[in-house]
């Protein structure tokens, strides 16, 4: 963790969710920083130590690894549950923490080919969140399923850190950002500071570069097979996977960005669009929301 | 006969309350100042529970907040 | 039809985020480990009684739902209290509670027991959990113990939300027995304290005049509370709490210490009774609490009522106002007022020749008096942790009561007020 001392502000830099992270605190405190800085690590890693698919033994670990049994789950992981059930639901199935397992035969990396057909249909079974039973205390799943909260965790978890620090910035009136690795929250609790100037991920022809944005409050998320594609004959295949199908979405966007009230939202729809491939603009554009699209 | 008029006047208040603003509660999302911890019901337990025992030791009346009696010969 | 289902999307969405979100806002603070907050206090009314008491409270949290809170308080207690007697122009002499030896209050002087030096320990557990998604149950124990007091009590409590956790009601119930054992006995109600002015012809004399003033046994009382609560969120800046209770206490409820003087018309004490009251008490409180958020600033207002059939009727206004002062400092601001009207048997004296009525009692806390405290907190940060140091002045003004029936001279004072202070100050260890 580093913490460095900038004009007007204070920024908290760190590593987690696989992720550069940051806080932006409009402030000359350095104590309301630490104190700042202290609540948002210990948060992220909480959330990381129990939702991480590559620890051993969290949570996450002993839901996949509970081979049809029950498992006793907290009223947090419940929440995580049920919000990913509403995004299934709402996209007809299209979002689901449970097609991770096709990253088993599907890379996306240059010069990488596409799976046979048949070991995609072997997998399929092993797909869908309609199949884990869960409810308050416990959560249950078929053998050889594997659930990965890390569709929806990151942006989860900048609205946590964000709720978490409000309320020691807002009375000081430090407006602040989190940024975890171009999903961010901004609040704005005073007036005179300038907006924050933020890079979201951009492809433009074969070169990666970002786009600034200027933001003071409110939240963006991005979705986006920026780094992660391969193309195959004459076709792009980029990591958004259709839980139905077992393939990638063909034509999404390569980005999107969404500005909403709290990150979540903005992930979730950004995430949405995503699934909607080549209708994915006229999807955002219905549902009225602010965003950037690249293609 | 006291207790009757105590009676009715919470009911009158409570009635009022839930007649009057059919709009009382916050979205979940708009917790900001609730969530602190000065805003929550009893913020200072402690003060509370040495506040209680003094009063409760010097005059007639105790509870009201939580419960009132038991506990101590030091009335 | 194409647009319309869209818009639904982003608005279910913004939904289910919110709850979400807000769901778990509840649970924040709640980790799996110990919180420790310790607390000292010293109390001091001059002349009188003064106090040191230590609190310390661990609380840990299991699965982000149940909580287990322990208590620990010890104090010591030393210094003298009035015995209920009225001051004289003349020297009085006391018994003991004990029977063993005697206090001389000089002219003029509210008699005042020095006999009072009494340590307490309390200890108490308390278990929460929640029930289903809107429910929540608290259940406890409680244990005190001093030199010739002890309590055990049990106590449940009950609460649901409703309407996305703006409202909670809740009902808890609770039960204490207490037993109380003075050394020297209880005294038998409106018995003659005996004093040894040298009547006696020995040591054994006395005492057996002065055991036939007890009665064998230790007083008991149990005490059953009911308590109903309702919590509202009134806005983002405003919450209410409403509070109804009722107690109802059984038992030996008579101070065994404490003495009606009986007097002439000329005001001259004769002799001393012990006290004699009811031995049942039934209470009716109710209790309302707001508070809101300035911007740089909490209020915290409260009323109570509270009504006996044994005619107290008792007021009560508290205000405490924390003004926020930089990053994690406050200065809070409390007063207090309170008002109670006299017990139906509360007489300062009893006139000689007159009739006694069936309970009586000169304790001067059971009469008429307006009490108000004036405190100031300021809470801030050592290191990391949170700090309080808080004073506050205490002041009573006893009511002359409408059971006076002798002219008493003012140099008497038999309504004296009384003065207290308490520095706390008490540490959050993290």
């Amino acid at each position: 963790m580093q913490i460095t001392q900038h004009r007007n502000y204070f920024k908290i830099a760190f590593n987690a969710m696989a992720s550069p992270c940051e806080i932006l605190l409009f402030s000359d405190s350095h104590n309301l920083v630490k104190v700042v800085a202290k609540i948002a690590i210990d948060e992220t890693k909480r959330f990381e130590n129990k939702f991480s698919r590559y620890l051993y033994n969290n949570l996450c670990w002993q839901i996949n690894r509970s081979e049809g049994k029950k498992v006793k789950i907290d009223l947090e992981t419940f929440n995580l549950l049920e919000y990913a059930n509403n995004l299934y639901q709402m996209s007809e199935k299209l979002f689901d923490i449970t097609a991770g397992v096709l990253n088993k035969i599907w890379h996306f990396k240059k010069d990488a080919h596409p799976p046979s057909q048949s070991s995609i249909d072997e997998l399929l079974p092993f797909i869908g969140f309609h199949q884990i039973d869960y409810a308050k205390k416990y959560f249950c799943m078929p053998k050889g399923m594997q659930v990965d909260f890390g569709g929806i965790g990151k942006e989860y978890i900048v609205d946590r850190v964000a709720q978490l620090i409000t309320p020691i910035c807002e009375p000081e009136e430090v407006s602040f950002l989190v940024n975890f690795g171009g999903d961010l929250v901004a609040k704005n609790f005073n007036s005179l500071h300038p907006a924050w100037h933020v890079g979201v991920e951009n492809i433009e022809s074969h070169r990666c570069s970002e786009k600034l944005i200027n933001i003071s409050q409110g939240a963006v998320a991005t979705s986006g097979s920026t780094k992660r594609f391969f193309d195959y004959q004459g076709q792009r295949y980029a990591h958004i996977l259709n839980p139905i199908t077992g393939k990638p979405v063909m034509g999404a966007p390569r980005s999107v960005s969404v500005f909403a009230g709290n990150c979540s939202l903005a992930g979730g729809m950004s995430s949405l669009a995503q699934l909607q491939g080549k209708n994915a603009e006229i999807f955002l554009k219905n549902a009225e929301v602010e965003y950037l699209c690249y293609w | 006969m006291k207790s009757k008029w105590i009676f009715g006047v919470s009911i009158i208040c409570i009635t009022t309350f839930l007649g009057g603003c059919s709009s009382l509660g916050v979205q979940p999302w708009e917790r900001d100042f609730l969530a602190k911890p000065g805003m929550a019901i009893n913020s200072s337990p402690m003060d509370s529970s040495i506040d209680d025992h003094i009063y409760f030791s010097k005059e007639a009346s105790s509870g009201g907040r939580s419960f009132a009696g038991g506990g101590c010969g030091c009335n | 039809m194409q647009l319309k289902k869209n818009l639904n999307v982003a608005e279910k969405l913004a939904l289910a985020t919110a709850t979400l979100l807000g769901a778990t806002a509840q649970a924040e603070t709640v980790k799996d480990e110990w919180q420790f907050v310790g607390s000292i206090l010293t109390y001091s009314e001059p002349d009188r009684v003064s106090a040191l008491e230590t609190i310390f409270t661990a609380d840990k949290a299991f699965d982000d739902t149940a909580k287990l809170s322990y208590k620990i308080v010890l104090d010591s207690l030393t210094g003298a209290s009035a015995n209920g007697a009225i001051a004289q122009d003349d020297v009085q002499t006391f018994t003991r509670p004990s029977g063993n030896g005697q206090y001389i209050i000089q002219p003029q002087e509210t008699p005042l027991d020095d006999t009072f030096k009494d340590t307490r320990a309390q200890f108490s557990v308390n278990w929460s959990d929640r029930l289903t998604e809107d429910s929540q149950y608290t259940i406890g124990t409680n244990l005190s113990r001093e030199y010739d007091y002890q309590s055990i009590g049990i106590s449940g409590e009950l609460a649901r939300d409703f309407d996305r956790k703006n409202t909670t009601l809740s009902i808890g119930l609770s039960y204490a027995n207490d037993s109380v054992s003075p050394e020297g006995g209880r005294p038998l109600g409106f018995s003659s304290m005996v004093i040894d002015n040298g009547q006696f012809d020995d040591e054994q004399d006395y005492r057996n005049a002065f055991n036939a003033t007890r009665i064998s046994g230790d007083g008991s009382i149990d005490t059953t509370e009911l308590l109903l609560g309702w919590t509202q969120i009134i806005n983002r800046r405003m919450i209410m709490q409403m509070n109804y209770g009722y107690a109802d206490v059984k038992g030996y409820l008579t101070d065994p210490f404490k003495v009606l003087s009986v007097i002439d018309s000329s005001a001259t004490a004769k002799f001393y009774l012990y006290e004699n009251r009811p031995e049942s008490k039934k209470q009716h409180s109710f209790f309302a609490l707001t508070k809101y958020h300035l911007n740089d600033s909490i209020i915290d207002f409260s009323y109570r009522y509270i009504d006996s059939d044994w005619d107290i009727k008792s007021h009560t206004l508290d205000l405490r106002w924390r003004l926020f002062a930089g990053k994690n400092s406050y200065w809070e601001p409390h007063v207090r007022y309170y008002q109670q009207s006299a017990a139906d048997f509360y007489y300062p004296y009893f006139v000689e020749g007159t009739i006694l009525p069936e309970f009586g009692s000169a304790d001067y806390r059971i009469g008429e008096m307006d009490t108000y405290t004036i405190g100031l907190k300021y809470g801030f940060l050592i290191g990391d942790n949170r700090t309080e140091v808080r004073a506050e002045y205490y002041h009573q003004t006893p009511k002359s009561s409408s059971n006076e029936q002798v002219i008493i001279t003012e140099d008497l004072n038999l309504y004296p007020s009384v003065d207290a202070f308490t520095l706390q100050f008490t540490y959050y260890f993290d």
